[in-house]
C-alpha cells in the first residue's frame, strides 16, 4: 500500500516536472541544508541551555520563548525542501533503510513533544523559578539532542544507499550525467532513459 | 648519480599524474574504509549548524526578527564561543572530506566557489559583522551587514550542495 502511494505521488505532474529538472533537486537540498542551520542551530542552543552549557546569561524561558515561533518557521522550511525531494523520488525513498529510519525518528521526536511539552516546554517560567534545573528537563534535552543528531546523520545516509533500478520507474535527469554527456560525447544517448542521481563519492 | 636515482624516481616514461594520483589516494587512510567519508559528512553537517546556525541567531537579531529581548551584542557575547566551536569542527572535518581526493575538489568549479565565499565570510564575520554587534547602540548598516552575513553562508551551502551534483572539469573517475 506504501509503495504504491510512494509511486502514485512521484507519478503526480508536480513531482515528475521536479524531477525532470536537473537543477531543482540541488537547489532544494541547499535549501534544506540552509534550514538545517536556521533550525538546527536553534535546537542545539535550546537544548544546551536546558542542559545548562549555553547561553547561561540568559534565563531558559528567554531562550525557549523566543525561539518557539522561528523554530516553527526553520522546521517549515526543512520538512517542505524533504517533502519535495522525497516526493519527486518517493519509490526510491521508499526502498532506503536510511529514510524509514529517518521517519522513525521523526515519529519518535512527536512522541518526545507529547511526554515532554506539559513538564518542560509549556511553561518555561517556572523553571526560571526552580532551584536548579530538574532531571526531567536535563533527559528531555539529552534526548532531544540524540534524536535531531541522529535525523541528521540519517539524512546524510540516504544519498549513500544505491536505490534498486529494476525496480524503479521513475525517470530521473542529474546534472552530473548531463556534464559527463557534454564532455564524454554521445555515450549516453538523447531520449535514453536517466536514473538514479544520489551523489556517491565512493561510487 | 643524478637527483632523480638518489630518490629513486623514474622519469624516463614521464610523470603519470594518474597513477600518482591513484597512488596518493590508496595512500590515504580516509579511503580504506566507506564509512569515514559519511561520518565525517555528519561531524561537518553539526559543525554549520552550530556555526552557521548561531550567526544566523544574531544576524536575525541585527534585523529584529527572533531573539527581541536581548541585544545583537548580549547575544553575540554568549553564541561566539560555539560560533567558533562550530566552524573549528567544520573546518577540520572539511580539510578531512577535501583529503580524500583533493584533484577532484580543485577541478571542481562549485567547491571554488565555496571556498571563495568562505574565506571572505570568515573575514568578514571576524571584522565587519563583530563590529557591528559589538556595538551597544543599533548601528546603521546593522541590517545591511546581517543580510551580507547571511548571503555569504547561505552561499558557502550551496556551494557545499553542488559539489556533490557537478563532474569536475575533467572526468578523473575515482577508485
Amino acid at each position: 500500500m506504501l509503495l504504491s502511494f510512494a509511486q502514485w505521488i512521484q507519478a503526480t505532474g508536480f513531482f515528475t516536472a521536479l524531477r525532470g529538472s536537473a537543477y531543482a533537486y540541488p537547489i532544494v537540498l541547499s535549501m534544506h541544508m540552509l534550514g538545517i542551520a536556521f533550525f538546527g542551530g536553534m535546537v542545539l542552543m535550546t537544548d544546551l541551555r536546558l542542559l545548562g552549557f549555553a547561553m547561561r546569561e540568559h534565563s531558559i524561558s528567554d531562550v525557549l520563548d523566543q525561539f518557539r515561533v522561528p523554530k516553527r518557521w526553520g522546521l517549515l522550511l526543512v520538512v517542505t525542501c524533504g517533502i519535495l525531494m522525497a516526493g519527486s523520488k518517493a519509490e526510491e525513498y521508499y526502498y532506503n533503510t536510511f529514510f524509514r529510519a529517518k521517519l522513525i525518528l521523526l515519529a519518535a521526536v512527536v512522541l518526545h513533544e507529547l511526554v515532554f511539552y506539559r513538564g518542560v516546554y509549556a511553561d518555561p517560567a517556572a523553571l526560571d523559578q526552580a532551584p536548579g534545573t530538574p532531571g526531567t528537563v536535563k533527559t528531555a534535552a539529552a534526548l532531544s539532542l540524540l534524536l535531531w543528531a541522529s535525523i541528521a546523520c540519517c539524512g546524510r545516509g540516504i544519498g549513500y544507499i544505491e536505490p534498486p533500478l529494476d525496480k524503479i520507474h521513475a525517470r530521473v535527469h542529474s546534472l552530473k550525467e548531463a556534464t559527463l554527456a557534454a564532455l564524454c560525447g554521445p555515450s549516453v544517448q538523447k531520449g535514453q532513459e536517466l536514473r538514479c542521481c544520489s551523489f556517491n563519492p565512493m561510487r | 648519480m643524478t637527483a632523480s636515482d638518489f630518490l629513486g624516481l623514474d622519469f624516463s616514461r614521464g610523470f603519470d599524474r594518474l597513477a600518482y594520483r591513484h597512488a596518493m589516494l590508496i595512500e590515504n587512510p580516509l579511503n580504506s574504509s566507506e564509512y569515514s567519508f559519511p561520518i565525517l559528512e555528519c561531524f561537518h553537517i553539526v559543525g554549520f549548524a552550530l556555526s552557521i546556525g548561531t550567526i544566523a541567531i544574531v544576524d536575525f537579531s541585527l534585523l529584529g526578527v527572533g531573539m527581541r529581548r536581548q541585544t545583537p551584542a548580549q547575544l553575540a557575547k554568549d553564541t561566539w564561543l560555539w560560533t567558533l566551536g562550530g566552524l573549528v569542527l567544520m573546518l577540520f572535518s572539511g580539510l578531512l572530506l577535501f583529503s580524500s581526493d583533493p584533484d577532484m575538489y580543485y577541478l571542481n568549479w562549485p567547491f571554488l566557489i565555496k571556498m571563495v565565499l568562505f574565506v571572505s565570510a570568515v573575514i568578514f564575520h571576524y571584522t565587519v559583522h563583530r563590529k557591528a554587534v559589538a556595538s551597544e547602540t543599533t548601528p546603521p548598516n546593522g541590517k545591511l551587514v546581517a543580510c551580507t552575513s547571511l548571503a555569504l553562508w547561505a552561499g558557502v551551502i550551496f556551494g557545499g550542495i553542488f559539489i556533490g551534483f557537478v563532474y569536475p572539469g575533467l572526468n578523473l573517475g575515482r577508485i
